[in-house]
């Protein structure tokens, strides 16, 4: 079943546009949301979560995503949880519980007890890592169906960053919820999302499953740029040029390898940079 | 959905000066005093409250709870309404405490209105005033507290000051309203009742612009 059908978004700033974005989100699967600083990640979650006027639409499980209905099921995390620093944990579930017919307040303690979350800290007192969990714990009390966080594991160390990986990948096994989490650290798409939507000054540049991507070029590297004609996103680098070429593509005078994820999505980066902002690849 | 969001400022919006403003209502037993200025205190309340809100980041985090957006202004609103109102309240018992404890010679004000009941119904009217310039102006952009709360408090004491120089310059105003009760007391209780009405339609129509402007808003 769909969790999230995202459908020509649309937001203007005077400086920026997000321009007719469209993706899925699928049950039970882990797709991450990547661009550069700018390309219009959080503009999409917010979209997403109503937090800002959009035109297209955002359906979760069918619903249009500004009904309660559809946020009922919907666990967000926003930039960290920053949200009343002087509250404690406690009380935090306390006031949020209300809001939610599912929530179960022994699952909450079970979570706080899992995640190491003491309920009489203030929220200022969690480590960054901790906040995440404090979102996510939260979030799985009410039963949410779909996880929405933006950028959580930025300002994380890699044993928390490691640590958030294990704990969404055992929550997608155990509780079958879908989760859209937008990063710009590659390593942990690479480690736990199943899809990828790539997002580029606005616009949609990829969206496909992680191994199909990662599956569909090699680099190409070569000591003069004629040798790479054709290749998407050619740049230069110490042995000379380098850009990606499709698998099943033959060349001749290029060394080819396994490229890296990070240097698919910059290739990809440079090829939308280099043909003047076309949309998707 | 709005008792819980009205729950749910109470628990994580509320400001201590909330409270504390609330009892400003005492400003009664104060000897020649322009008690009006404890309406604005009252502003100043609602200030802090929207301050700390985003300071906590108030405004996203209601918006991602199962709750319309409109509603979660209007909560707001709400919210500092009823700390308006519990200061008109603690204003009313102690006016009431005042009459029938106090000797007659400490009923008079000579720096504005006298504690009465008409007292009572210009505190309604300035508060009005305030929340019907703060909120929608508020809510097309809850960042900037500032601006709406300096405007707002600015007109409240024009009108506070044109309220204290009635006192002295219109003798028909003063004689009917700025004598202590029981004097007069039915124009007294119209003042009140009038005041009541403009603050219950001026809340709700802050209520309606706050929604409105919010809906809009982009978090």
């Amino acid at each position: 079943m769909t969790a999230l059908n995202v459908s020509n978004l649309m937001k203007r700033y005077p400086a920026f546009v997000l321009d007719g974005v469209s993706f899925r989100v699928e049950e039970g699967r882990i797709c991450g949301l990547v661009g550069a600083n700018g390309a219009g990640k959080s503009t999409t979650l917010k979209g997403i979560m109503g937090l800002i006027r959009t035109e297209g639409s955002a359906e979760i499980f069918g619903i249009p995503s500004y009904e309660r209905e559809a946020k009922a099921v919907v666990g967000y995390a926003g930039g960290g949880f920053r949200a009343y620093p002087q509250k404690r944990v406690g009380a935090l579930a306390n006031a949020v519980a209300p809001f939610y017919s599912a929530w179960n307040g022994e699952k909450f303690a079970r979570y706080c007890d899992r995640f190491g979350l003491d309920p009489q800290k203030k929220t200022s007192e969690l480590s960054e890592g901790m906040r995440v969990k404090l979102s996510l714990a939260l979030a799985l009390s009410h039963g949410a169906r779909l996880l929405i966080l933006d950028e959580p594991t930025s300002g994380l160390d890699p044993l928390s960053r490691e640590e958030f990986c294990d704990t969404v990948l055992s929550l997608v096994r155990e509780e079958g919820v879908a989760v859209l989490f937008s990063t710009h650290i590659v390593s942990d798409l690479t480690r736990i999302a199943d899809d990828i939507v790539l997002l580029s000054n606005g616009r949609l540049l990829v969206e496909e499953p992680l191994r199909s991507l990662a599956e569909k070029y090699l680099a190409a590297t070569a000591p003069d740029r004629a040798a790479l004609s054709g290749a998407i996103g050619v740049k230069t680098v110490k042995e000379g040029y380098e850009g990606l070429v499709p698998r099943d593509r033959q060349m001749k005078g290029v060394a080819l390898r396994e490229p890296t994820l990070d240097e698919i999505i910059v290739h990809l980066e440079y090829e939308r940079r280099n043909s003047g902002g076309a949309g998707a690849l | 959905m709005m008792f819980r969001l009205l729950k749910k400022e109470f628990a994580l919006c509320l400001h201590p000066t909330s409270m504390i403003f609330a009892f400003f209502g005492l400003f009664v037993f104060v000897p020649n005093y322009p008690y009006e200025v404890a309406f604005f205190f009252s502003g100043l309340s609602v200030f802090f409250v929207c301050l700390t809100a985003r300071e906590n980041g108030d405004a996203s985090f209601t918006c991602t709870l199962p709750v319309r957006k409109r509603d979660a202004a209007i909560a707001r609103v709400l919210f500092c309404a009823v700390f308006q109102c519990a200061l008109i309240l603690v204003m009313g018992l102690a006016i009431a405490v005042k009459e029938l404890c106090l000797p007659a010679e400490m009923q008079t004000n000579l720096a504005g209105s006298c504690a009465n009941l008409a007292l009572l119904g210009h505190g309604f009217v300035l508060l009005a005033g305030f929340n019907l310039i703060f909120f929608p102006w508020y809510f097309r952009n809850p960042v900037k507290v500032g601006v709406p709360f300096l405007t707002a408090a600015i007109v409240q004491f024009a009108l506070i000051g044109v309220l204290c120089a009635l006192r002295f310059t219109a003798p028909v105003y003063s004689d009917l309203l700025v004598s202590p009760d029981p004097a007069n007391l039915g124009v007294k209780a119209g003042f009140f009742f009038g005041g009541l009405a403009v603050y219950l339609g001026g809340t709700l129509l802050a209520c309606v612009l706050s929604a409105k402007h919010f809906e809009k808003t982009d978090l």
